[in-house]
């Protein structure tokens, strides 16, 4: 029985060992294989649905499209403030109405076809025709051929932020002869988007390699792109939470990390990696019903609004964002034309708060305050900055209850405009305060608060002015709308978060965009 | 809510007829675990869509931008695409009818059919579960046949400590754990994902990477699989087999008392001929229970497992689905996860069968 015992002790031993030799026949070695020669492996918490330009809208579709496609016209870095000439260049009418573009030297497809002004015309019909997320993006703007070397754009009303939305990557220029081929259409009835999902047709400096929705984009170099040839002959862009993506590149397995807040990259500036910090585009703002139904005479009242903008400590809520986190003065983010600087109406005054509550007549009522607890922005937690507001208001003697709930939930909610206030974010869709426009009585965001049309005449009259003007009288009328916003607007501007990009300290240099986040082709 | 069937209904249902039942035993039985099991299935593909239908959100509004959802044609061109304009009961009848034709619908979020995704993601669960599950049977099974063997020495309580250890654990906490350590600090082996990075996926066969790797002679590349194993395969390892030699002990500890395996041991056999083949195999039904149930749950999706180690199986695609509203991906898990476990069932109830013929008769 014992020499049984020791036999069966010996095969478990040997079948133990199998095991751990198996298991550790390949080794490890840490690094995932990038770094070497010329590839570059870039950590991105992914959010991609599409890389077919027409379609896609999220922020990886957006770092993936810019890197495969050209577009009409683009921006020199981050400086957003001037549209630059990419495959064409273009003349403004006076009238705002009509945009001419020129083709600007000449561009080539990966396959070696020159981009034509045909193409032009077909994928931006094709972005309208398709209904898809960025389709918006040309709503009102026809598109025709004027010459084999011009295209014209025009808009019924003057569409003066047209420049700016024209380098969005959603309107990157496709191959239309060879998208023909494949099911592409300028209609509704496309169906060229899987095939776009396994062959790039651009003319921008990668093209694809191999795409995977949920693990990796792979690129490599266009042979035929015209402009500067990118440093790295392989890019891979991975899908990695925000946590890993530190230790992927603390341990050089990445050389760059794109999701990381403030806490993650303390400590990581310096040694191997090196930080670079900047602002992001994305404002988080507050809003309160003024549907009186769901305001109950509360969120619905001017006093009462006062007491809340003056009662936020908005030092203590930057120092929560984080280092390079901002406060805007109003829904323009601090980086675009027609931005504002913070005033009294948004400083922390707390005896003007509690003055301010006195006179609106509230008496204790607990106010529903609806914030998403399953994402972040840049990093930072929405449940984080709803407990500091909690706090600080019930400082001027204002009670709130918090209700955070999932993402989808809650934005669907405040889409029909039924929650009394809470916490939300606006990303730019295009880098121009007209942008914003929809916050005002009556549009669609300015409903979700329960703000109709003709609630406030003097808002609605400032954007009227805002969305009218042209050229230099541009900038100060939206600033005037955005004072007149933040005197008796619903919606408080909270924060803009701090953005972080950690790379290993090979890299030098990053360019970020808030349109496309990172050039993937522009990293050295 | 219906109430369960009779096992005549069922006998019918799947087609036994009284000759049939004059049949062999074993094949009557399986007959009636077959038709249990195209039933079960047929429950699942009704719960997993009334439970995706009752979230109270717009799956449009979910998937489509800020600006996209506030655009009636979008948010209509989206509802056409995916059927969300029709009423719920002819949604789930088109859903049904789909399903026979192996359709499961789009997905709202990676713009694939869901089939395709499935049929990237479950290869990459259905790998690491392989891998976990053989070496858990081994180690499993061998430390909970020495504790039992060894009831209440010192190797016992070891051995018992240990799988304690492996149950109690949080497997999200031991994943970034093992993640920091093997991976950041020491550097043993690969950290996310699935393949370095830079390494090109074998060509598709199974979707499994060490399997077509080796069909393709590509020992790079398999060996790159291999070690990307090993993180989320140790993590997953050291819980399935503390659940495995906790029911292998007990099971064996109960075998040992019984009075055929006092006589076997009585009448001289050979000991390793008294443990094989009477303790282990009289104590193999519950442990085969376990393995087949921790089977199922590692195929069934190790969520926050492959969510450390990005590991794109079916735990991570159902994560993203739940998380973004995607209702086609959402029945598609639920309904691969009721597959899974109602195969496995069944599997084991024919295992069953096979071990222990008073199964059969019963």
């Amino acid at each position: 029985m014992i020499r049984a015992r020791r036999r069966l002790a010996a095969a478990i031993a040997v079948g133990a060992a199998a095991a751990m030799i198996l298991t550790g026949c390949s080794g490890g070695g840490g690094s995932s294989g990038g770094g070497s020669g010329k590839s570059l492996v870039v950590d991105n918490s992914f959010d991609l649905k599409t890389s077919d330009p027409g379609r896609a809208f999220e922020l990886t579709g957006s770092i993936v499209d810019k890197a495969i496609y050209e577009t009409v016209l683009t921006f020199n870095g981050s400086d957003v403030t001037k549209p630059q000439p990419d495959i064409m260049s273009y003349v403004e009418s006076n009238d705002d109405k009509t945009l001419t573009l020129t083709m600007h030297g000449k561009h080539y497809f990966s396959n070696g076809d020159p981009v034509t002004v045909d193409d032009v015309v077909f994928s931006l019909k094709r972005v309208q025709a398709i209904a898809g997320n960025p389709s918006f993006l040309l709503d009102g703007v026809t598109v025709t051929k004027k010459s084999d070397t011009q295209v014209v754009l025009t808009s019924a009303t003057p569409n003066p932020a047209l420049p700016f939305i024209l380098p969005n990557p959603s309107l990157g220029i496709l191959n239309s002869k060879v998208l023909k081929q494949h099911g592409g259409t300028d209609t509704k009835s496309d169906n060229a988007e899987a095939f776009l999902n396994k062959e790039s047709q651009g003319s921008g400096p990668y093209m694809l390699s191999s795409y995977n929705v949920n693990t990796k984009v792979v690129f490599k170099p266009n042979p035929h792109y015209v402009g500067t040839k990118p440093a790295y002959s392989t890019v891979v862009l991975e899908n990695v939470a925000g946590p890993t993506q530190k230790i992927n590149v603390q341990a050089g397995a990445s050389q760059v990390a794109l999701d990381l807040n403030a806490t993650q990259v303390q400590g990581l500036d310096g040694g191997k990696t090196k930080v670079i910090k900047g602002t992001s585009p994305y404002v988080m703002y507050l809003w309160f019903n003024q549907n009186s139904a769901i305001g109950a005479g509360v969120t619905n009242n001017q006093d009462f609004l006062t007491a809340i903008r003056k009662s936020i400590d908005y030092s203590k809520i930057l120092q929560l964002s984080g280092s390079g986190s901002t406060q805007p003065g109003g829904l323009v983010p601090s980086m675009f034309k027609g931005s504002i600087k913070p005033d009294s109406t948004n400083s922390y005054d707390l005896s003007a708060a509690k003055a301010a509550l006195a006179k609106s007549g509230y008496n204790g009522q607990t106010v529903k305050f609806s914030y998403p607890n399953d994402i972040t922005v840049d990093g930072l937690q929405f449940e984080t900055l709803a407990q500091a507001l909690q706090s600080q208001w019930q400082e001027a003697g204002i009670k709130v209850t918090l209700a955070p709930g999932p993402v989808a939930t809650v934005l669907d909610s405040y889409r029909n405009g039924t929650l009394q206030s809470g916490i939300m974010y606006w990303g730019p869709d295009f880098p121009d305060p007209s942008d914003y426009l929809v916050f005002s009585p009556g549009q669609s965001l300015g409903l979700r608060a329960g703000w109709k049309a003709g609630a406030d005449a003097t808002v609605t009259d400032a954007a009227n002015a805002a969305a009218s003007a042209s050229g230099a009288a541009r900038v100060p009328a939206f600033e005037s709308w955005q004072k007149a916003m933040n005197a008796t607007g619903p919606f408080v501007p909270l924060v803009q978060p701090g953005q972080y990009v950690v790379t290993a300290n090979t890299i030098t240099s990053v360019p970020l965009n808030p349109v496309w986040t990172v050039d993937l082709a522009a990293i050295k | 809510m219906t109430s369960l069937p009779s096992s005549s209904e069922v006998e019918q249902a799947v087609g036994v007829s009284r000759a049939g039942r004059r049949s062999h035993p074993l094949l009557r039985y399986l007959g009636i675990r077959f038709g249990i099991s195209v039933l079960l299935l047929w429950g699942v593909t009704v719960i997993t869509f009334v439970l995706a239908n009752l979230v109270p959100a717009n799956p449009a509004a979910a998937a489509l931008g800020e600006k996209a959802a506030s655009d009636p044609k979008v948010v209509q061109a989206f509802n056409e695409a995916h059927g969300f304009d029709k009423p719920v009961v002819v949604q789930y009848f088109i859903y049904l009818g789909n399903l026979l034709r192996g359709n499961l619908g789009t997905s709202t979020q990676t713009h694939n059919p869901v089939t395709e995704d499935l049929g990237v993601a479950f290869p990459a669960t259905i790998e690491l579960a392989l891998f976990v599950i053989v070496f858990s049977i081994i180690i499993g099974l061998g430390l909970g046949l020495i504790a039992a063997l060894r009831h209440n020495r010192f190797s016992d309580q070891i051995i018992r400590v240990f799988s304690l250890i492996g149950i109690s654990i949080p497997t999200f906490w031991l994943a970034v754990a093992f993640f920091f350590v093997f991976f950041y600090l020491l550097g043993w082996a690969p950290g996310t994902g699935r393949l370095s990075p830079a390494a090109t996926a074998p060509p598709h066969v199974t979707g499994m990477y060490t399997v077509d790797s080796l069909l393709a002679g590509q020992w790079d590349t398999f060996g790159d699989a291999l070690s990307h194993l090993i993180l989320p395969g140790a993590v997953l390892t050291l819980y399935t087999v503390g659940l495995l030699v906790r029911f292998t002990r007990s099971g064996v500890l109960d075998v040992l008392s019984q009075d055929y395996v006092k006589a076997a041991r009585a009448k001289g056999l050979p000991a390793h001929t008294v443990v094989f083949r009477y303790i282990l195999r009289g104590s193999l039904l519950p442990i085969l229970t376990i393995v087949g149930l921790a089977f199922g749950s590692l195929l069934s999706g190790t969520v926050l497992t492959e969510q450390v180690f990005n590991w794109g199986g079916i735990g991570q695609y159902a994560y993203k689905a739940a998380t973004t509203l995607d209702l086609p991906a959402i029945m598609g898990v639920g309904l691969i996860v009721g597959v899974v476990y109602i195969a496995i069932n069944f599997v084991i109830d024919v295992v069953y069968g096979f071990i222990d013929p008073r199964v059969r008769v019963r």
